[in-house]
């Protein structure tokens, strides 16, 4: 299936709850959907058109919004985006589409904050133990701790 | 009544620290949990405070062995923001290092396999071999293991004319000791007890839990990225995509014994047929992006990997996401391990299942069983696995 058609498939079924669908080159596609019709776009793609295969899943801090990305398709592949407010970063987990998605949407959890309704096992896949609870390294306003010089200015207890 | 075993995060049958908490009945897994939480960089994080030209030398140290896939699908990536693509030398040029340095993870991999499965001798004699393509690594690129080739717009060096020579009697080696060793795996009793009929994966779970590579294709599926999206010329380049039907242990090293030899006529074809001119393009060191995204996929010695990028049009990535073929495949290793129906999984398999995704995530000698009902914790050393693992007898069901 050629990428226009992919698009057009994918924009006809679901009008206007497609916000933005482009071709981003050869073999990639990209839709972005609104938040209740995501999953229902990643179940469509999955099952209806074929493209089974979860590449990856991200997700990005977009300021005001934190932008989920499925990756799927085994030769073309299709970028179903959708956006959640930060302050309640909650959406239904895809895992039961495609439990490929268990550990994406569990990393993505960890380093972003976005809750996956429905998981069936969303704990902490990649940060430490002692992290502290809603501290999110990916996002924008987290700045990582710079470590300290070995011999500063002032002498340490051992000179 | 059921045990829990922890196996990790520190244990000799993978290289990397991963925790795998194992629930047992008897020999018997019922249950498993994979824990991974023990070496995250952040280096995702890391690439966004940095100038291209400097995050190229971070993703090459994501992973030694997959370094060169890394760096391409970095290289990749930036090209694809930057509207350039690398000139055609180049492109073979990548190709010849790509599948050299998937021998090397291929070698590897099954000289270590074979060690865990108590096969001392053919481990020894496939690390030999693999000394051979690390000089050949070595004569292209300059470097043994990180051999920083790749780099934005092409490669770093042309190939010498005298390296082509070494490097086809080297192909010839290869291939010819490839040979042997598949004749020795087949006829080998041990090895076949081992791993035929063990950690069974099904195609339809294959695909389901995401799993990626050779992994994926010895569960009969037949998806590698250099066929269905090649990024590098591979649409030029013949070879074909090895598959095996038995779904087991042992499909996981057929598949990647024959993946050599497709390697080794890869290269050869790609010296026959390289094309002269520049052998990259001229870029300079600083840079800014115009602002989009993109998404390269290569296929890596242990599967897909991918690597999606968002430009906000400065001189550093605004996003850089990193998916690794480990962690698509960690998925189906519990899928494995857990017994169901007529499909059992014993403790004495699990350095075997573990070990045939060709996991990459350190080592050492620690197994602590903790039993519930008697309050007892019995801590077990490296011996003590490996001669567990090794005593297994399989029976014939």
């Amino acid at each position: 299936m050629s990428e226009e058609e992919l698009l057009r498939k994918i924009s006809e079924k679901f009008g206007e709850k497609v916000l933005e669908a482009k071709a981003l080159g050869k073999r990639r596609i990209s839709v972005l959907v609104s938040t209740d019709a995501y999953k229902d776009v990643v179940r469509y793609v999955a099952q209806d058109l074929g493209l089974e295969f979860l590449s990856c899943l991200s997700g990005v801090d977009r300021g005001d919004n934190l932008e989920i990305v499925a990756h799927l398709g085994y030769s073309t592949c299709v970028l179903i985006k959708t956006h959640v407010p930060k302050d309640s970063p909650i959406i239904d987990s895809i895992t039961d589409i495609l439990p490929a998605a268990s550990f994406y949407e569990r990393e993505t959890h960890d380093l972003l904050g976005i809750v996956f309704g429905g998981h069936p096992n969303l704990k902490r896949l990649f940060l430490p133990e002692d992290w502290p609870e809603g501290v999110h390294p990916l996002r924008k306003d987290y700045a990582p701790e710079q470590p300290k010089p070995l011999r500063g200015g002032e002498r340490g207890e051992n000179g | 009544m059921s045990f829990e075993i922890p196996i990790g995060p520190q244990h000799p049958i993978h290289v990397e620290p991963l925790m795998l908490r194992l629930t047992v009945e008897g020999e018997l897994i019922v249950d498993v949990d994979v824990d991974v939480s023990y070496i995250h960089k952040g280096i995702e994080k890391a690439l966004e405070t940095r100038p291209y030209i400097q995050g190229l030398y971070l993703v090459e140290r994501i992973c030694g062995i997959c370094n060169a896939a890394h760096s391409l699908c970095y290289c990749l990536n930036i090209e694809q923001l930057l509207g350039k693509e690398a000139p055609p030398r180049a492109k073979y040029l990548r190709i010849i290092v790509e599948e050299l340095s998937r021998i090397h993870s291929h070698l590897l991999w099954l000289g270590h396999y074979f060690h865990t499965l108590g096969f001392e001798t053919l481990f020894m004699y496939f690390w030999r071999d693999r000394e051979r393509v690390m000089d050949m690594l070595e004569l292209i690129t300059g470097n043994r293991v990180i051999t920083s080739y790749n780099t934005i717009g092409g490669v770093r060096r042309d190939l010498a004319p005298e390296a082509e020579q070494n490097l086809r009697r080297a192909l010839d080696y290869i291939e010819e000791r490839m040979r042997y060793y598949e004749k020795v795996i087949d006829s080998e009793p041990t090895i076949l007890a081992r791993t035929q009929g063990v950690g069974i994966l099904k195609p339809e779970d294959a695909v389901k839990m995401g799993a990626v590579g050779p992994h994926l294709r010895a569960s009969r599926i037949k998806h590698d990225i250099r066929l269905d999206d090649p990024y590098s010329g591979h649409d030029e380049v013949p070879f074909n995509v090895v598959t095996w039907d038995t779904c087991d242990c042992y499909a996981r090293i057929k598949v990647r014994v024959r993946e050599v030899y497709e390697c080794v006529n890869m290269i050869r074809y790609a010296l026959d047929h390289i094309p002269s001119g520049d052998y990259r393009l001229k870029i300079p060191s600083f840079f800014k992006t115009p602002p989009g995204e993109s998404l390269a996929r290569v296929e890596a010695p242990r599967g897909e990997l991918v690597h999606y990028s968002i430009s906000d049009g400065g001189e550093k990535p605004y996003r850089y996401r990193v998916r690794t073929p480990t962690l698509a495949n960690l998925l189906s290793v519990t899928e494995m391990l857990r017994s169901r129906g007529d499909y059992e999984v014993y403790i004495a398999d699990v350095p075997a299942i573990l070990g045939g995704i060709d996991p990459c995530i350190c080592c050492s000698a620690r197994i602590v069983i903790t039993d519930e009902a008697r309050r007892r914790r019995m801590t077990m050393t490296l011996d003590d696995i490996i001669r567990l693992s090794r005593e297994r007898r399989v029976e014939k069901r």
